[in-house]
Parts: C-alpha cells; structure tokens; sequence
C-alpha cells in the first residue's frame, strides 16, 4: 500500500469574482521511504499541496489517502491526531516557541499525544536533540541559538513523534548555503534511517538531495521524473 | 485528558509570570469583588452572632410597656406627648392579664457613684422590682439580691456590676460594705455576673441595681427610663400582645377612637429591624461584589483577546503539532481562571487579616470554609466566564492563516 495517495487534486480560493485554481488536479503516488523534492515557481501551489498532505488544510475536491485512511473528508479533531502522529513538520521560519527551551519545543507533539508519560517525554526529547547533534542545547532558549541549530531543533521536534512522512517547506530557505548543506545532510541520513520526506524548495542543487523530483506549474504536474541521485 | 491540565497549568503560570505587570492589574478587580463578598459573608456571620447574643438580654416571651417603641416611623412630637408609663400599674396588669407570668417594673438614669477616694462616673442606677430576676439575665455572683420587703420599704441596698464592682473595689469583696450614689449611703448586698454588651456598644456590667421603691424615693422628676416587662409564654406572644394593648388601654381609660398612648416593645421589633439591615448591607456587599466581578471580568476577557491575537503564531503551532481545539481553548480557559482565582486567592488572605484584624478589635468573626470555598469558585467561574469567548476565538483559528500571522 502507497504511504500517500492522492487523486484529482483540486484546491480553489474562491477571490470575489476571480477563482484562483491553487491546486487544479493534483495526482500523485508517494512511497515508503522516498525522499521527494516537490519544485515550482512562486505561486504553483507547493505549499498548498503540503499543507494538504499535512493535513493542515482539506482540499475542494478530490481522494487523499494515507496509509489506505480516506484523509480528504476528516474533520478537525481526526487531522489533528493524524498531524500529531504521523506527520512531522518543518517550515521555514523554524516556528518554534520563543519562550521555551529546546527540550519543551521538542516534547510538544508527545504532549499533544497524551498518552506519554512526563520522563518518557522527556527522554524522547532529549533522544532526539541528540540525534540532531543538539544533545547540548536542550535547555536553551531560540534566541540563544544560530538558525541552523533552530531549524535543527525543528527537525528533533519533527521526529521525536516517529511520523510517517516528514514535510519541510523551504527548510533551508531562512539559511545561509553552508547551513542549508547540513540541514540537507541531516535530511539524508533521516533518509537513510527509513524516514519518507517531502521537501518543498526553488533551489536545484537542495533538490538535488531528493531521489524525486516534482515540478508544479500554475496548480499542476507538469514534471514528475527521477534526479541523478534517484536513477539507478 | 489530566496531563493536559498540568500541561496548561505550566503553561498559564509560565505565561502569566512573564506579564507580571499585565497579570497582576488584570486581577485586581477580583480581589476587589473577593475581598467585598468574603468580607461581607464573614461579617454579617459576625454580627448575627452578636445579634444573637444581645437578643438573650431580651427574652422571646418578655413584652416591654414603654413611652417610646423601639423602632417605627410614628411622630416624634406624638411621641413625646405621651403621658409617662406609670409603674404602678404593673400590679394591675398582673391581675387582669391571662397570659401574664411575671410583671416587673423598672426605671432608670445614671448617676456618679463613689467609695472611700475612688469614684464611678455616670453609672446607670436600674431601680427594679424584687421579682427582676426572673424577666432579665441578670445574675449574683457574689452575695444575694434584694427581697421582696426590702422593695417595699425601700431599703438602701445596692447591687453592683462586675465592672462597677472592679471600679470601686479594686481588690476585696464589696459585699457589705457602704458605698454613695449622690449623697445617699447604699450598702452593697451583691455583685452581678459579668453580662457583656448588649449589640457590642452598651455595656450591661456598668449598672448598679437598688430597689425601685428606693428609686422612687431618692429620684424625682420626669426623666430616665421607665418601663413594665411582662414575662408571658413565648408560644403565645403575639395573643398576650393583643390581650396586654387592651388592659393598659382600660387603665388608661383610653376611648375605643383614641389611640395607644404607650408601646408595647418585644424582641421581634430587634428582629425585623435587624434583618432589614442585613438585608441592605448584604445587598449592598453583593452589588460591590457583582459590579467588581463584572468589571474584573471583562478586563480579563480584553486581555484574554489580546493574549490569544498576540499568540496567534503560537497557536498555529500547537495546532501543526497535534493539539485539538479542546487542547486550545483548555489551555486559555485554564489561563484565565489561574487569574481570577489567584486574584480570588489574594482576595481571600486579604480578607482574613481583615477580619482576624475586626475579631480582635471590634467583635468575633472568623471567616468561615464555606465563605472561602465559595469565593474561590466564585473567582474561578468567573474567569471561565471571562476566558470562554477569547478561547473559543484561539481554538478556532485557522492553523494555516495562524501560521502565516506576522
Ligand atoms: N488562503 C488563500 N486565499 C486565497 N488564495 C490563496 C490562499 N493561499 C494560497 N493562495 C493562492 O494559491 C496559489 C498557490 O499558493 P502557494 O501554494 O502558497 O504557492 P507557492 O507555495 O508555490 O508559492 C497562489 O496564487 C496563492 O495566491
Ligand atoms: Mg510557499
């Protein structure tokens, strides 16, 4: 079974007289374990194809399944769970909460759980800081930290749940290009751990990371092919 | 769903210790409304329990025939110009009432009292009949009270209060000795059982007692206070009222179209006027209290509206992260209420010191668990209240759009 599948995409902003097509007709397969860099000029509808994969919004028409679950019709409560359990996100303005440490930022999505006890949480956390190589900044604040290492504490907090799917929209776009290489190598070797990701970015050699790349192109397909690193 | 409510604990009290400012004037309008309503609770318990008390120095089947009622909104000049109750005709009253036990009569005015170099000042002299006893509290402690033939003959004997007797008798017992009221020699035959305030103002142990006739005899003119007590069966109050208006009315020779000339006084007349009192200042505590809450309240749900928009991004995030709308509007409405209830909870400590501070000084009155219990929940549902609208208005946030808001 297709870990995502989505069929007849459509996402439609109805703008006084004018509909904006944001999605018009989106079909795609994605597998266990890919590692998919969805590209496209400003305004083709990458980010709206995330948030619907993350199940942060449901689209205007069409099937979305994931793990065989009919997401498309799910109302609020429902998606919440699925984003808590099977998605991890990571966005580009990093968006952790300024107040808190590293560690609570991570433990987060297991609060939301609620079915994890409080030293568990923290243990997971902390397991997952270390993973990023953060395992010493746990009780800093974000302001007390480089932008690479807070888009590596959104990574940790993007695991730490062990998702299904972790999607990344521009990840690297807040990031200066050496940064940006080792967040894209940290997103390798989760690759490699047999972790399926989804990034969204305008930049050919980040893309260049992925095995797939998909190009989108006014709310459509218009390319979906394998990169040099996905050819056998 | 309990370790959310930790999980929203930490986060309210975290968020609130970084607003100090803002956090604590918010709750300043709670602690007004708590200290109003507690304080209010806990001294109308206070000042029921001294009604109480004083309302024993009046028994509940004792009538009092007087000049003057006790309470009412008749014509002071009407009032005035009622003739002067006369004692005698407490004798009369016993044998033509039914419901009559016990008929006393009394008077009273204060005098200047001395033994040997030490003196007391404006003592209340009581000239009662021998039977006294048996219509009042009155109590010997030391020695006897006086008889029947010494009240007809007018002895000079004098019954002190206790602290009458402490005045003039510093150390050693009165009984016996001879003490001046004016320029009249009285021999001390008791000393009274300390008795208390009567409504924690008027002081029941400054008196002397002596024989009315003694009274009569040594007190002329018009002034000081004269009435009959009627002891009668409390079950039948109201019917010996009726019963006793028409036999002074016959000693009167009051005509059927004139009106009473005299009051007949009971302790209901304390009662009601007491309970409309009650009634004003608990009425008035509860719109102190209502209009803080109100106030405070709507100051919470201002600043519970500002809290959500300038957190928006922040809910965007729990939302991306897994949290439910229940999550976000629990974690503001907990919010809330850690306000309000904390304001309740500063409120209450308030309160307490206030009235610890009221039963040292002025009368009894403890805060009860029930007052405290009850404005604690009071605080906390009324930051429900103020939370619910603001964080309904979180929860419902779009997660994308929140997520986008700069
Ligand atoms: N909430 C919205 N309301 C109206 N139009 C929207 C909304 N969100 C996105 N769009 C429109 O949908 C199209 C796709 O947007 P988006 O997915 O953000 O593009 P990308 O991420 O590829 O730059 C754009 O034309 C955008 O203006
Ligand atoms: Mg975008």
């Amino acid at each position: 079974m297709s870990l995502i599948k989505v069929k007849d995409l459509y996402k439609i902003y109805q703008m006084g007289n004018t509909e904006v097509r944001a999605l018009d007709g989106v079909s795609v397969t994605i597998e266990k374990n890919e590692y998919v860099s969805i590209m496209g000029p400003s305004g083709s509808g990458k980010s709206t194809l995330m948030n619907l994969l993350g199940c942060l919004d449901t689209p205007t028409s069409g099937e979305f399944f994931m793990d065989g679950i009919n997401v498309a019709t799910m109302g609020d409560d429902e998606l919440a769970h699925i984003r808590n359990k099977k998605i991890g996100f990571v966005f580009q303005t990093f968006n952790l909460l300024p107040k808190s440490t590293s560690l609570r930022n991570v433990e987060l999505p297991l609060i939301y759980n609620g079915e994890i006890k409080a030293h568990e949480r923290r243990d997971m956390a902390i397991k997952a800081l270390t993973r990023v190589n953060l395992g010493d900044r746990v009780s800093h604040k974000p302001n007390e930290l480089s932008g690479g290492q807070r888009q590596r504490v959104a990574v940790a907090r993007a695991l730490v749940n062990n998702p299904a799917i972790i999607l990344a929209d521009e990840p690297t776009g807040n990031l200066d290009s050496k940064t940006g290489e080792e967040i894209m190598v940290l997103f390798d070797e989760l690759h490699k751990q047999g972790n399926t990701i989804i990034l969204v970015t305008h930049e050919e050699h980040i893309a260049a990371h992925a095995s797939r790349v998909v190009r989108l192109l006014d709310g459509k397909i218009a390319v979906d092919e394998a990169t040099n690193r996905g050819k056998p | 769903m309990k370790s959310f409510f930790w999980e929203n604990l930490r986060i309210a009290l975290s968020e609130l210790w970084s607003h100090k400012t803002r956090s604590i004037l918010t709750g300043t309008g709670i602690v007004i409304g708590i200290i109003a309503v507690s304080l209010m609770s806990t001294l109308i318990n206070g000042v029921d329990g001294l009604f109480e008390e004083s309302m024993k120095f009046l028994g509940r089947g004792n009538l009092y025939i007087e000049k003057w009622p006790w309470f009412g909104d008749e014509d002071w000049w009407t009032l005035r110009n009622r003739p002067r109750i006369e004692l005698d005709m407490a004798d009369e009253i016993k044998e033509r009432s039914e419901y009559a036990m016990v008929v006393a009569a009394e008077r009273g005015r204060s005098a200047n009292l001395s033994y040997k170099d030490l003196s007391a000042e404006n003592i209340y002299i009581h000239g009662v009949t021998s039977n006294y006893p048996e219509v009042s509290t009155v109590d010997v402690e030391f020695g006897r009270f006086f008889t029947e033939s010494e009240d007809r003959t007018g002895a000079q004997v004098v019954l002190l209060g206790s602290e009458v007797a402490k005045t003039l008798f510093p150390q050693g017992n009165p009984v016996d000795k001879m003490i001046f009221a004016g320029s009249k020699r009285f021999r001390v035959i008791g000393v009274l059982a300390e008795m208390g305030k009567f409504m924690g103002a008027f002081s029941n142990d400054t008196q002397v007692i002596i024989p009315l006739a003694t009274f009569n005899k040594i007190f002329h003119g018009p002034w000081g206070r004269r009435s009959i007590t009627v002891k009668v069966p409390e079950h039948l109050v109201e019917e010996a009222k009726e019963e006793l208006r028409g036999v002074v009315r016959v000693l009167r020779g009051l005509k059927p179209e004139e009106k009473d000339n005299f009051a007949i006084n009971q302790q209901n007349a304390f009662r009601q006027t007491y309970q409309g009192i009650k009634l004003a200042i608990g009425g008035t505590g509860m719109i102190i209290t209502a209009l803080s809450l109100l106030v405070g309240g709507i100051g919470i749900a201002n600043i519970m509206f500002v809290s959500v928009k300038e957190r928006t991004r922040e809910i965007g995030v729990r939302k991306a992260l897994g949290a439910t709308r229940s999550q976000i509007q629990g974690q503001f409405l907990i919010e809330a209420m850690v306000i309000t209830a904390s304001g309740g909870l500063v409120g209450l400590i308030i309160s307490t010191v206030i009235s610890m501070a009221i039963s040292k000084f002025l009368f009894p009155a403890t805060m009860s668990f029930g007052v405290a219990f009850m404005a604690i929940a009071l605080s906390a549902a009324v930051g429900l209240f103020a939370g619910l609208a603001p964080a309904r208005k979180g929860a419902k946030l779009d997660p994308i759009e929140a997520l986008r808001y700069e």
